[in-house]
């Protein structure tokens, strides 16, 4: 008896969103990154197409952590205190892309101004030649003075901005919508509001094919089955036909991977844990890894060693 | 759900006359309602109209084809119409989708309409009858749907392109109907896999009743959680519409969000 054919067909795909604009573009990039696209499941070939492998971002703050372990400090702390010199590490340990977070414009932070984050902006964009991915501090009243700002310096690189959501909107639409950039729209692991975030946004008539989507994200151990299960739900919704959930997804997998105490805690702390060198980046290596078949195409990242297990993950997958 | 708009029919007085007189305007006025309410499909019925049916329909799907794309339902009781009018509409319009409305499951009418679908690439309606006329009960429209759909399987029509109304009856003179018709849809959605679609013409379960609006919305949703997933209706009636996508986004057809109804709308655009 013949073996009956299992495959799903479906009638949609994930949105393509390029960023990053070369000279040609009307930006300064070396090159673009192109995400989405997907025709079915994550990595389901025989089902459906993946024409853009999953994307990888390192990220970069515009002033020196103070709270970041041990293990990430070596590899970044020689460069942390000018967000140009960490940008050209994170270019040369693979980064597709580079993640920025204004940080330090957080009004309990260094409180840096809308100025001087433009500077920071104008600095990275002359020292690598990356696609910028630009966060606020997630402070209401001061992305609003600063996020304008830095998507007007940057004008015509065609940047990732972030994040609008339910509530906070329009400032960062405006923005983006005058100056040419793509938006990020935050939902917290919630996917009735992550649709309604983009069809806020939408309805301000910016394109919704120019959104991706950050349904928040939580590490190996600390909820990450409620994420990948919003990750495979808003899949299906796309691949069956909702166009407002066909949107690629962009996870902060460094950030939310390296609060664990299983991957932060250093040697002395916990030496039955095995060395700190290898668990942190394992921790956060199998925290991408595993979010990536739930369903995310643009990954947020730290330790160069679990960027390099990613990739080797993402070229097994996609080969 | 798939909307049939039920409104472009000689039944209705401005249409008949629209078509006795091959006037346009009440037609495409009528169309834009319909198309901005969501309507999916055109369904076309010449009613008591004077003239060649056949070319009849031929300069109403003309006059459709005009305003949208959309596919057009041709609606007739008269097999012998819709043979001579699906080649003649696709002479006049053509490659714009045709849902032949309908055959029965009498074999003498399905030998007529079924080939003709499959040779056009065209949707058919399966009216859950034959020879005998509306069955009363839920086994003989199972039993004819059933025949139906072999028929129509076996002609090469994808399940798809395949409708199935279990013809409903105005409850105040047939009170037990509504109930037949949903269990019948159960059952046939049970036993065929990829199910075809189910489709009544709900105007008619309120026919000469006084509350016709809330009888249609009532029995549209209560037929949905049944499994029907298209009906003849009136896609400008906005409530109707609006219990109709809130009924399917407790089905989980669609994604809930708080605008849940405008996101329908964006998606069809029509927002």
């Amino acid at each position: 008896m013949a073996v009956p054919d299992a495959k799903e067909k479906w009638s949609s795909s994930i949105n393509t969103v390029t960023l990053g604009a070369t000279k040609a573009q009307g930006g300064t990039r070396g090159r673009t990154v192109t995400i989405g696209g997907q025709k079915g499941i994550p990595f389901m070939k025989f089902e459906g197409e993946v024409p853009n492998p999953p994307a990888i971002a390192i990220d970069v703050l515009d002033i020196a952590p103070t709270d970041w372990p041990e293990e990430l400090a070596k590899v970044y702390r020689d460069v942390w205190d000018s967000p140009a010199k960490w940008a050209v590490r994170a270019k040369e340990l693979g980064a597709d892309l580079i993640n920025l977070r204004l940080d330090g414009t957080h009004p309990d932070e260094a409180d840096r101004t809308p100025e001087q984050a433009v500077e920071t902006v104008r600095e990275i964009l002359s020292a690598v030649d990356l696609p910028l991915i630009i966060w606020g501090c997630d402070v209401p009243a001061k992305d609003q003075k600063v996020m304008p700002k830095v998507a007007e310096a940057a004008k015509g690189e065609n940047c990732l901005l972030g994040a609008v959501t339910e509530k906070e909107y329009r400032t960062l639409t405006a923005a983006a919508q005058a100056y040419g950039h793509k938006l990020i729209a935050l939902s917290p692991i919630d996917i009735n509001k992550a649709k309604q975030v983009n069809i806020l946004v939408s309805d301000m008539g910016y394109p919704v094919t120019n959104i991706v989507m950050y349904p928040t994200t939580a590490g190996l151990g600390y909820g990450m089955e409620y994420v990948y299960s919003i990750l495979e739900r808003t899949r299906l919704a796309a691949l069956s036909g909702d166009r407002l959930m066909a949107q690629p997804v962009i996870l902060d997998v460094g950030y939310e991977a390296w609060r664990a105490k299983e991957a932060k805690t250093g040697d002395e702390a916990a030496a039955q844990w095995g060395p700190a060198s290898e668990r942190g980046p394992i921790w956060e290596a199998v925290t991408a890894t595993d979010l990536l078949q739930g369903g995310a195409d643009l990954l947020i990242m730290r330790h160069p060693k679990a960027v390099a297990t990613v990739r080797k993950a993402i070229a097994a997958l996609v080969a | 759900m798939i909307i049939f708009s039920e409104r472009v029919n000689g039944m209705y007085r401005d249409i008949r006359a629209a078509i006795n007189e091959k006037k346009k305007e009440p037609i495409v006025k009528v169309l834009k309602e319909q198309l901005a309410g969501g309507a999916d499909v055109i369904d076309v019925n010449l009613g008591p109209t004077k003239g060649d049916p056949v070319e009849n329909f031929a300069w109403l799907a003309s006059v459709v084809h005009e305003v949208t794309d959309k596919p057009i339902s041709l609606d007739s009781a008269k097999p012998d119409v819709l043979v001579a009018a699906v080649p003649k509409v696709k002479e006049r319009i053509g490659n714009t989708k045709l849902i032949i409305n309908s055959s029965t499951a009498d074999p003498d009418c399905m030998a007529k309409l079924v080939p003709l679908a499959a040779e056009h690439g065209c949707g058919i309606v399966g009216l859950t009858m034959d020879k005998g006329g509306v069955p009363g009960d839920v086994e003989k429209r199972v039993e004819c749907g059933a025949a139906f759909i072999m028929q129509a399987l076996g002609a090469g029509i994808a399940p798809g392109d395949i409708y199935i109304d279990p013809i409903i009856l105005p409850v105040n003179v047939a009170p037990k109907q509504p109930v037949n018709v949903m269990e019948a849809i159960r059952q046939l959605r049970v036993v065929n896999d990829p199910p075809p679609h189910f489709i009544i013409g709900l105007s008619n379960v309120s026919q000469k009743c006084l509350m016709t609006h809330l009888l249609n919305r009532t029995y549209l949703v209560m037929a949905l959680a049944a499994g029907l997933d298209s009906a003849i209706m009136d896609a400008a009636d906005k409530e109707l519409v609006e219990a109709a996508v809130s009924a399917e986004v407790l089905l989980e057809k669609h994604l809930y969000s708080d605008d849940y109804l405008k996101a329908w709308r964006m998606q069809k655009g029509i927002a």
